[in-house]
């Protein structure tokens, strides 16, 4: 479904991504996995158009799309829960989700896509009115997974979703990243905390400098013993 | 109290094409982080583009605001795509400099066009004020005021209820986070830059009628213009808006009752105490950061 052929992004002369390449299958779920400024977070940024490639390709269903305008990205199905949760902190809950799905024309689906989210997430509904920059860290992270969602994606790319929150919301985040990726939409998720990821996904990619040092399925990552003895740390951390 | 009630409608009518003026600057800056040193000349240009069409087109005094919105939006769209479409707006000197440039050229042409003459814009209105018990109001202020508050009314419901507002105050917030949800954010800088200008033009437009139309007009109102966005607190549009009609009383108490030919000067004075004691703006919500 998403395929990257040797990605190099570049942040002036420092090389953030070096020649990455990686696949992700069609309801797959995916993991990036690796230490603080691995170039996890630029990864995900160049898939959606907002940091521009030096050289290589992504492909999405075999087309490129790699330094495509990020509005045409989110068209063809692709949406970004970007790190740090950024939601829009003077706009309403309701309104944080009608931007979700700016790049969309069908009102009432919309209308309808936006109770649906409210179902899924109680705590979002009573707080409707409520400008984003109210709500509490789990709440915002909340917010900023419906918001992706309502673009209606194929595939959603998920930033370090847990960062930040407090140990029973992270938990309700993970279920939930799980849940939308069995409900049939790819997810790509770039996670810190490898134990977790791993936990978690189908298969997974290990960055560390901007490079993909190792690949492969959860069962293998968790076997291996470089990733055990760097990212594991020997405990559940 | 007569007096006082006549000098608060005054303040009224002017403050209304401040706010004009002021939302205009402010938009710009708070989505581009721009400063738009032309703003002024955009001011002067809706000025001798509503002169042009009433006096030397005898368009009506009306079509002749309506004219000079749009090209006062027309221009605005023009400077965006044709000098900052393509720059790294991050680069602050750079864009400073593009922005006097526009600003030197757009006055001399105005000069070379319109020569040093002032020019007087003739209404239609009478000369004899309208009163309402104690207090009078001169019909043409009372059709500026009218059409100023009609367009601020019509800005504000265009940014809380409309898709594209929505898609303004995303961008004013969190620019990346609003490329993310799939705005067009290079479309709305020229649509803002657009919108930016046009409200300069009209309160230029609004405002020449009162006075006189002349070339180097837009410097002052430069400075009335970025006095009104500090008052306010850069990047707040109700902040501009508030510090317009704030501005506008601060010169016409200071004019009526300390002294009128220091009218300019008390609205600085008052900017400078601002900046001393509450250097975001009076109105300016928290910077955020990161």
């Amino acid at each position: 479904m998403l395929k990257l052929e040797n990605v190099t992004v570049c942040y002036g002369a420092t090389e953030a991504v070096k020649n990455v390449s990686m696949e992700v299958m069609e309801g797959e779920f995916v993991t990036l996995i690796g230490a603080n400024g691995a170039g996890k977070s630029t990864t995900l940024r160049a898939i959606s158009g907002l940091e521009p490639v030096r050289s290589g390709r992504i492909l999405f269903e075999g087309d490129p799309i790699q330094n495509a305008a990020p509005q045409d990205i989110i068209r063809l199905g692709i949406a970004h829960c970007p790190e740090g949760r950024r939601v829009f902190p003077q706009l309403t809950v309701r309104e944080n989700l009608e931007m979700g799905a700016f790049r969309r024309n069908d009102r009432q689906t919309i209308k309808a896509d936006i109770d649906r989210m409210l179902g899924m997430f109680p705590r979002l509904a009573e707080r409707i009115r409520q400008s984003a920059g109210t709500l509490s860290g789990g709440e915002q992270q909340m917010l900023a997974i419906a918001r992706s969602l309502m673009s209606r994606p194929r595939l959603v790319m998920f930033d370090e979703p847990s960062l930040g929150l407090a140990p029973n919301f992270v938990e309700q985040v993970f279920k939930l990243v799980s849940e939308i990726c069995e409900g049939g939409t790819t997810v790509l998720m770039v996670e810190q905390n490898a134990y977790a990821a791993l936990d978690l996904c189908d298969r997974s990619y290990l960055l560390s400098t901007g490079e993909v040092m190792l690949s492969g399925t959860a069962d293998e990552m968790l076997n291996n013993q470089d990733v055990r003895r760097i990212y594991l740390g020997g405990d559940a951390a | 109290m007569q007096e006082i009630l006549q000098h608060t409608v005054n303040a009224m009518v002017l403050g209304s094409t401040y706010a004009l003026l002021g939302i205009g600057l402010t938009i710009i800056f708070g989505i581009m982080r721009v400063v738009n040193f032309a703003h002024g000349e955009l001011y002067t240009l809706g000025a001798y583009v509503a002169y042009g069409m009433v006096a030397l087109l005898n368009l009506d005094f009306f079509s002749s605001i309506l004219v000079a919105a749009t090209v006062g939006m027309l221009i605005g769209a023009l400077i965006e795509f044709a000098f900052l479409r393509r720059k790294d707006l991050k680069n602050i000197d750079e864009v400073m400099l593009i922005m006097i440039g526009i600003m030197i050229i757009m006055q001399n042409l105005e000069l070379m066009v319109w020569g040093g003459v002032a020019k007087i814009i003739p209404t239609p209105f009478s000369q004899d004020p309208i009163s309402f018990g104690d207090v009078s109001i001169s019909p043409t202020r009372l059709f500026v005021f009218s059409i100023a508050a009609i367009l601020l009314f019509i800005f504000y419901l265009g940014i809380e209820r409309t898709r594209f507002g929505l898609a303004i105050r995303a961008t004013f917030q969190d620019q990346d986070a609003a490329r993310i949800v799939g705005v067009n954010v290079k479309a709305i800088y020229t649509l803002t830059f657009a919108l930016g200008s046009a409200m300069a033009a009209v309160a230029g437009a609004l405002l020449a009628p009162m006075f006189v139309a002349t070339p180097l007009m837009g410097d002052l109102a430069s400075l009335k213009a970025f006095a009104i966005v500090i008052l306010g607190g850069l990047g707040s549009l109700g902040g501009a808006a508030i510090g317009g009609f704030l501005l506008a009383f601060i010169e016409e108490f200071g004019a009526s009752y300390i002294s009128s030919a220091y009218r300019d000067a008390f609205g600085f004075l008052v900017i400078i105490i601002v900046m001393l004691f509450r250097p975001q703006g009076l109105f300016a919500a928290k910077e955020r950061v990161g």
